[in-house]
């Protein structure tokens, strides 16, 4: 390992294993974005659509991560609802990028409907960007988009959404701070946990000309993350860490059952017999307990962004520079994060989709 | 002391049995040979999404109904028909020309030119030529000042519209292909079928 994504990703996704395959596609997609290589992410997240699209179905690896002496990390990668869902609104963005808004607006509604089934409901299907933009999307494609616009609002916190300007011809899609990271709690490692990692930007700043746009966040990922409930497999591995902690127990009581019986060997040979199978048991059960393995699958997407958000303008053809500034809850930019972007508007008419990240390069020409 | 050498052979072998079940191999570790099927059939690669059985199963109905309207079926003159691409309002991001290029291609090879279709997708390539024969640049079997570019009769095109559920039970999802025939002239919608496919799956727990 290099430390720099776009090396290490591509080989781990050609040599390292193919249970993690989806997973270095989705690091290496989200990295490539950030330093305009739109072609290397719109491969990388098709491929990796194309795995989270086909699993239906019996899949042996899938179901030997459920048993008991497999880990749940054996089965092949594809996220958790809140990753498959940026997965699906980055390929979106790149979507609308390449003149499909048709297509992006497909994907926005993947990337809600992979977070529809929570088992919290109220917390079901409730991100607000990819509705907003399948509104935005259809608008422009000459549809209706308020009922897009109606779920997005009804969604909204903190964040009051614009109506659809129909004569916007450029979409900025704003994304920053760390999103959120897996661990495991519970005696056995069998519960899975979302840590949220502390960020000081809570919203950005769009300058270019006279404009001078505030983007607050729309989504927050760690609460995307951290509000589905439990999943199904929660339960499997609550199962598989009850099995190995009575079959632990039954073996530590075997065994010194087993000893003591067995010490009374010199007056009762039957005695030691019992004493000696009980040990033996005692010993397998600890052997089936230490093979167990209920631990949870903290594989993350550890690229991603805490807060996605987006802002429309209205530019003239021609070429204009954009400054793009992080700030933090005083309101004020780190200059360390600031983005100057130069973008060429050859169409008044044809949408420009620009992407910029608090970890994005700088500067970009789009 | 035989006894307890076969208890204690019987537990351990046990054990590393079950470890080695827990190590197997992964799927498929020789791969899969490459297996052509027909376009129509399912493949053992599939989601509830847009495949390729559907694109031919609607395709085909689509065109054998088209051929049987009596603007197409009772035309004295070929009608002539312009592509309109599909709108896809499904969750599905696909190709949209997908649909109506297949349609052309079974209308142009099965109805024995009882519908023209015109290359509105190549008129800058078409316009490029009609300029270099305008200039004299390349020869010409006609007066190349004469406007011969067709106007449509009709307009072929068609909508995609999902409707999508997701529970414990599993993953489904309903798609309706509707197509319509437009009359340029009028905007009356002279022909409109439909087709309807809906499919569920259910992922492995480990995923749920």
């Amino acid at each position: 390992m290099t430390g720099d994504i776009l090396d290490d990703g591509p080989r781990m996704i050609a040599e390292g294993p193919p249970r993690d395959k989806v997973l270095w596609q989705y690091r290496t997609a989200a990295a490539a974005m950030r330093q305009g290589k739109f072609d290397l992410a719109r491969s990388l997240l098709d491929d990796a659509l194309l795995t989270l699209g086909g699993i239906y179905g019996p899949d042996s690896e899938a179901r030997k991560s459920r048993s008991l002496f497999s880990r749940e990390s054996r089965k092949t990668f594809i996220g958790e609802p809140y990753e498959r869902a940026m997965a699906y609104f980055y390929r979106g963005v790149i979507y609308w990028m390449d003149g499909e808004p048709d297509n992006a607006r497909a994907c926005f509604r993947s990337a809600q409907f992979e977070d529809s089934d929570a088992a919290t409901k109220e917390f079901a299907g409730d991100w607000v960007l990819p509705d907003y933009l399948d509104g935005l999307a259809t608008t422009k494609l000459g549809g209706d988009g308020s009922d897009a616009l109606r779920r997005a609002r009804a969604n909204a916190r903190n964040i009051s959404l614009p109506d659809y300007n129909r004569n916007a011809n450029v979409l900025f899609i704003v994304e920053f701070g760390p999103g959120p990271l897996k661990y495991a709690t519970g005696q056995y490692s069998e519960q899975l946990r979302f840590r949220a990692r502390s960020s000081p930007l809570v919203s950005a700043r769009i300058q270019t000309g006279g404009v001078n746009l505030a983007v607050a966040p729309c989504d927050d990922v760690n609460f995307q993350a951290t509000t589905r409930g439990g999943r199904v497999m929660d339960h499997v591995l609550a199962n598989q860490a009850v099995f190995k902690s009575a079959t632990d127990t039954f073996g530590d009581a075997a065994i010194i059952s087993g000893a003591i019986v067995a010490s009374q060997h010199s007056r009762n040979n039957v005695a030691g017999e019992v004493g000696l199978g009980l040990v033996l048991a005692g010993l397998a059960s600890k052997i089936v307990s230490a093979s167990t393995t209920p631990e949870a699958d903290t594989r993350t997407w550890d690229n991603l962004p805490q807060f996605i958000s987006f802002a429309t303008l209205n530019l003239s053809p021609g070429q204009h520079t954009v400054t793009v500034e992080f700030l933090n809850a005083a309101g004020k930019p780190d200059p360390k994060n600031t983005k100057t972007l130069t973008l060429n508007i050859t169409d008044a008419n044809h949408d420009k989709v620009i992407f910029v990240s608090d970890q994005s390069t700088t500067p970009q020409t789009l | 002391m035989k006894h307890s050498i076969i208890k204690l052979i019987l537990p351990i072998t046990t054990a590393a049995l079950v470890a080695g079940c827990a190590s197997s191999g992964v799927k498929n570790p020789s791969g899969v040979p490459v297996t052509r099927m027909n376009a129509d059939e399912q493949g053992f690669v599939a989601g509830t999404g847009i495949e390729s059985q559907d694109l031919v199963a609607v395709t085909d109905k689509m065109a054998r109904s088209i051929l049987g309207i009596p603007q197409i079926a009772n035309a004295p003159t070929p009608p002539i028909v312009v592509l309109d691409p599909v709108d896809n309002q499904t969750r599905f991001p696909i190709n949209r020309d997908l649909f109506l290029t297949r349609i052309r291609t079974q209308l142009n090879s099965k109805s024995a030119g009882k519908v023209t279709f015109l290359a509105r997708d190549r008129m800058a390539a078409l316009e490029r030529e009609r300029n270099l024969k305008r200039e004299g640049a390349v020869t010409s079997s006609s007066d190349p000042n004469v406007q011969e570019f067709l106007g449509a009769n009709y307009f072929l095109t068609g909508t995609l519209q999902g409707l999508s559920t997701r529970t414990k039970a599993g993953t489904s999802d309903y798609i309706l292909y509707a197509f319509q025939l437009i009359d340029a002239r009028t905007s009356a919608i002279v022909w409109e079928d439909a087709a309807e496919i809906k499919k569920q799956g259910l992922e492995d727990a480990a995923y749920r």
